[in-house]
């Protein structure tokens, strides 16, 4: 053999092995694409059932509040007007059954805004702004705390589930200032930035180390349901200084 | 045949100009052949006076520049936007090559240029490579077929018409020197893989009749 044969074999060697090298390269992305597909539908099917798992457990937390409310407002504010106009009723002059007739009109509407707060119907009724709002009110009204509200964007692109989540933080943030912070002020804000908007819930509270595990899996949970919508939690807090959360929400 | 949106997004357009292109590569190379005024004129300017009925300088700004070009810019469009730029700097590169190795004399326009098809063809088969990176990677092609996907088979045929016609190409003038009927068989494997990509480039273009077969590409809406 002499050497123009052997270079001409190797040209034409070459050429098949690139071209069955190809060949193999695309079979196994093929193959290595659909693996990874079938890897990529478990991931999103069990982030979807812990989705779901979160929108239970939340849906759950805020039917047991409310029930709670309903007992108590049946008991302290309805039972109240009802024996109230039992009294009205049953006296024998006519203002007193005037009044009576009052106090039953009151406690029809009562009783309606009650019946209305059973179902979660409200949550599509109600902006963020006006529910936080009406909390930090709550909160004030206790005579625990100043409260104020600040809010520069509207959350109006926000699907149920998602403003339930929210709900369900921004609660649960203002329980555990309240709980453990012993703020004199408490202050909620709202922006768009860079694409996302920020919900910022500042206290001037006692603060607390967010490396300790005792504080950190409260944490760590409202973390988690923020993930489930897409979001981002974020802490900033030292014994002393108070405590700053950042809810983050790409748009 | 495609609708006015259509017809201004690249996902079209570029297998369009690939088509339309050819034809007039083609044609023009015919007419260079047949007026040989011309070819030996254009062949004194570029300082060819040795073979003047040679079109190579055709052949290489064609086949070895833009057609490269165009490939890049084809892979470019296939790639998430993230990896673009990856594209943009190989094809400042490219350019910057073929100035250089043609202006220097180091590969003149009227020869074989190896250096620019060897580089031109490596570029192409990173981007390529690139495209399958995405495939494997990226979320919007995890969500589809690549067998249903015109992109898959478009970047399929690329890299094996560059891997098929890589040593051809680059030992071409030996292969002509030593074994002529060999070179001339290998370079067949070059006219059959022009004619399946100008065919799913054809298939690009009529691909919006054919919804049913082809799943639409993941980044259309981002060029």
């Amino acid at each position: 053999m002499n050497p123009f044969e052997d270079q001409i074999y190797v040209i034409i060697f070459s050429t098949l092995f690139l071209g069955g090298l190809m060949s193999t390269f695309v079979v196994a992305m093929v193959f290595i694409h659909r693996q990874r597909q079938a890897q990529n539908r478990q991931k999103l099917d069990f982030i979807k059932s812990e989705h779901e798992k979160t929108l239970l457990n939340i849906e759950n937390e805020i039917q047991h509040e409310t029930l709670s409310h309903v007992g108590r407002e049946l008991h302290d504010n309805i039972g109240q007007l009802l024996s109230l106009a039992k009294l009205n009723f049953g006296s024998i002059k006519p203002e007193k059954h005037a009044a009576g007739r009052e106090l039953l009109s009151q406690i029809i509407q009562e009783v309606r805004s009650l019946s209305k707060s059973l179902n979660l119907d409200w949550v599509d009724e109600i902006s963020l702004e006006d529910f936080i709002s009406q909390e930090l009110e709550k909160v004030k009204s206790t005579g625990f705390c100043e409260t104020s509200i600040n809010f520069e964007t509207e959350f109006s692109n926000l699907k149920k589930d998602e403003k339930l989540v929210l709900i369900r933080v921004i609660q649960e943030i203002l329980n555990n200032a309240i709980k453990h912070a012993s703020p004199n002020h408490i202050r909620i804000s709202a922006n768009q930035l860079e694409g996302a908007q920020h919900i910022v819930i500042q206290d001037d509270g006692i603060g607390f180390d967010i490396n300790q595990n005792s504080n950190g899996s409260g944490m760590f949970n409202l973390a988690k349901r923020m993930e489930t919508i897409g979001g981002k939690f974020d802490i900033q807090s030292k014994p002393g200084n108070g405590t700053l959360i950042k809810l983050t929400l790409s748009s | 045949m495609l609708k006015k949106e259509g017809r201004s997004n690249p996902h079209y357009w570029l297998p369009f100009l690939f088509v339309t292109f050819t034809v007039v590569y083609e044609d023009f190379a015919g007419y260079l052949v047949y007026n040989f005024e011309l070819n030996k004129q254009i062949n004194e300017i570029l300082g060819n006076v040795e073979n003047p009925r040679f079109n190579v300088w055709y052949y290489n700004i064609v086949n070895k520049y833009i057609v490269t070009i165009l490939y890049l810019f084809l892979i470019k469009t296939r790639l998430e936007p993230s990896k673009r730029k990856f594209i943009n700097w190989m094809l400042a590169f490219f350019i910057f090559s073929v100035l250089f190795l043609g202006l220097t004399g180091i590969e003149p326009i009227y020869l074989n240029q190896p250096i620019i098809f060897a580089l031109g063809a490596n570029m192409i088969l990173v981007g390529s490579g690139l495209y399958f990176t995405d495939l494997m990677t990226n979320q919007k092609y995890l969500n589809t077929n690549p067998l249903r996907l015109l992109s898959f088979w478009q970047m399929t045929f690329i890299l094996f018409t560059y891997s098929l016609t890589y040593v051809n190409s680059v030992s071409i003038t030996y292969l002509y020197n030593t074994n002529k009927q060999l070179g001339i068989s290998l370079a067949q494997i070059d006219l059959v893989m022009g004619v399946i990509n100008l065919s799913i480039f054809v298939l690009t273009i009529a691909s919006p009749k054919f919804s049913g077969i082809f799943e639409k590409e993941p980044f259309y809406e981002s060029i």
